[in-house]
């Protein structure tokens, strides 16, 4: 499956996507337009958001657009400029499901999409849109509105048990986060004998959509069978994702389709929908509530700040002193601290952007990273950069968006009434009603994977 | 003390990746106003327009663009009076402009083009009729903008630069005679052969 390609015809040569290529996927001289290498590529769609060469008129004539935009199967509504490095649409799936009758359509999005996505309506940067995003989802025609972030809430639960699990059990330490699927496709292909490192945790996305089909199914009434299952991403690797083989716990496949940030935009704009001018809604419960600790998920850091606020209550029993953990905060490509919790003292790690995570996997390799926990998300300051957000015309104002994203994320963590994942009532239910415990044996069977890398085998029947 | 000459904007072709940030800054900064064009690629809802021409050879790249020339053979050639001179630039007005192409074939380096042109949003058609209207589109310096032509300062390679050439040949006219000076000055028996 092609996710991120380069159109040949309008690629210029440059190379400052090749530049910024964690994996060093994309080929090509200079001057002479580029290819993308499937067995190499992770799919975070920097290059998308990088690439400035654009279906020109005075380049490639005034037809060449409407061929360009055909071809890629965009809306006509759209009529924002093409560039050579994009992610291929799955925005017409989306449409024709919501116009079926007979589909039960239920959509999720990532923390990461509310902080960025009114920027592409115009608003200024580190505008905080949740209310408004789930006004437009449910205009839209989402039967149900839930929230990646009532997973990203169920994954505190189950990677912090994990965490505390293999420190107390003699577990493979350091613990890697597994929230990051071009993380774990880096992981696949460059360092495979050191997947035992990666918690068995799927991603939010995926705890999500495996729960909508399971749990949701049953509250709801609806047979699974009939649940679309549509995910809203900062992320273009999510697609991938969401179709590897290992994603269809629930029996089908878990999430059906991810659309990126930009092409929720599309989905808006195609359907006369005035964003900001939207009234401010709620997400659906009970799988729409969420903590301040799953909405900085979006931020580098985030998710262990998030597993620290759980991990020291669920090992002390007590109450965490401060909520705001600064010493994991950041943007340096990597940081470490030690946190003491009780007793303990755990030592953590933080890899902000793909390529400072090389020297971290040397050192653990060598057996000299002397760590408990690590997080690593690809794209430059976490999810709020993503390769699927909107895309910012001049590389001057990188900077300030990252500032006001990151910013924003944390004033909307503050602005919440739970901060804790373990504190949401609705994670609590869920777990009196259908999970029984964290790392339980359903928790087992739906939220935990063991990645199968490039083997298309069924890992569980291993 | 103005400049003498129009100053106009050149390119190191060894840092030139070819890689149109350029174009697209020349256009955003050109559309805030006229076409509501954003921070974000998502906020652009009309045909990119550069005023400038990113041109790759196998050997190397540069945008061409207006070098504003003092005998102008665009502004000579325009029977509008579409294209002026503001202050030392040569600048098009859109408005004026009737797509003749004559600008075109006097221009030597292909510094101009016709281009759509939108404003509001909306494709600016011809008078009585729905047929899309054209303007010459070249580079204005950006003129209106106060720090400067967008160009120069969003080049990831920092690769373009406004050249001032009479303030450079005034440099190198003092580099030169300081050097001839420092000849001269330390060896007396030198000056006497």
């Amino acid at each position: 499956m092609t996710v991120i390609a380069i159109d040949e015809a309008i690629c210029t040569g440059c190379q400052e996507c090749t530049k910024i290529c964690p994996n060093l996927a994309i080929e090509g001289f200079p001057h002479q337009p580029q290819k993308i290498n499937e067995n190499k590529c992770v799919m975070c769609g920097q290059c998308v958001q990088k690439c400035k060469s654009y279906v020109s008129i005075a380049e490639h004539g005034i037809s060449a657009y409407q061929e360009v935009h055909a071809a890629r199967g965009m809306p006509d509504t759209v009529t924002e400029p093409l560039f050579a490095a994009h992610n291929v649409t799955h925005i017409m799936e989306v449409k024709k499901a919501l116009a079926d009758p007979n589909s039960y359509t239920l959509v999720q999005s990532a923390p990461a999409v509310r902080a960025a996505i009114a920027e592409d309506f115009g608003a200024p940067f580190g505008e905080i849109a949740a209310g408004k995003l789930a006004a437009a989802l449910r205009k839209l025609g989402f039967d149900k509105v839930f929230d990646t972030n009532y997973a990203a809430d169920v994954t505190i639960m189950e990677e912090g048990s994990e965490l505390i699990h293999r420190v107390k059990n003699n577990g493979v330490l350091p613990m890697f986060t597994s929230c990051c699927p071009a993380w774990i496709r880096y992981l696949e292909f460059n360092y495979p004998t050191l997947r035992k490192h990666l918690s068995t945790c799927k991603s939010p996305q995926q705890m999500g959509g495996a729960l909508f089909k399971t749990y949701g199914a049953k509250i709801l009434n609806v047979p699974a069978q009939k649940i679309y299952s549509v995910s809203i991403m900062p992320c273009t690797a999510k697609q991938f994702e969401s179709s590897r083989p290992e994603m269809i716990d629930s029996g089908q496949r878990d999430v059906d389709v991810v659309l990126t940030t930009r092409e929720l935009v599309w989905l808006i704009k195609d359907a006369g929908i005035d964003f900001l001018g939207l009234p401010e809604e709620k997400f659906d419960l009970p799988m729409g509530d969420y903590s301040g600790a799953a909405e900085i998920f979006g931020v580098t850091g985030g998710v262990m700040e998030a597993a620290l606020r759980t991990g020291y209550e669920l090992i002390t029993g007590e109450k965490i002193p401060a909520i705001d953990i600064s010493a994991v905060r950041g943007t340096e490509g990597f940081r470490t601290a030690e946190i003491a919790v009780g007793d303990l003292t755990i030592k953590v790690g933080i890899v902000s952007g793909l390529k400072n995570v090389k020297p971290v996997m040397e050192l653990l390799a060598a057996g000299k990273l002397d760590l408990h926990f690590v997080e690593v998300m690809t794209c430059p300051v976490g999810c709020v950069t993503g390769g699927g957000q909107p895309k910012l015309i001049e590389e001057t104002y990188f900077e300030s968006a990252y500032k006001r994203r990151i910013s924003a994320t944390y004033n909307h963590d503050l602005e919440l009434p739970i901060r804790k994942s373990h504190d949401n009532p609705s994670v609590q239910a869920l777990y009196t009603d259908f999970l029984k415990a964290p790392l339980g044996s359903l928790s087992h069977k739906l939220l935990h994977t063991t990645y199968c890398g490039d083997k298309k085998t069924d890992h569980k029947s291993h | 003390m103005g400049n003498q000459f129009g100053l106009f904007v050149t390119t190191d072709t060894t840092k030139c990746s070819g890689c149109k940030a350029c174009e697209l800054a020349c256009f955003q900064v050109h559309n805030v106003k006229k076409n509501k064009v954003g921070m974000t690629v998502g906020t652009i809802t009309v045909p990119v327009t550069p005023k400038l021409y990113v041109t790759v050879l196998p050997q190397a790249s540069m945008p061409i663009q207006c070098k504003h020339c003092e005998n102008s053979p665009c502004k000579a050639v325009c029977k509008q009076s579409a294209i002026a001179k503001v202050g030392n630039q040569i600048i098009v007005d859109e408005a004026k402009c009737i797509g003749c192409k004559d600008c075109l074939v006097a221009c030597p380096f292909g510094a101009i083009t016709l281009l759509p042109f939108y404003s509001g949003g909306k494709q600016v058609t011809q008078p009585g009729s729905t047929d899309a209207k054209v303007a010459a589109s070249k580079c204005d310096l950006c003129y209106t903008e106060t720090d400067g032509p967008a160009c120069v300062r969003v080049c990831p390679n920092k690769a373009l630069s406004v050249n001032d050439v009479d303030q450079q040949r005034k440099s190198k006219n003092i580099a030169a005679a300081e050097a001839l000076a420092l000849i001269n000055s330390g060896a007396p028996e030198r000056r006497a052969l």
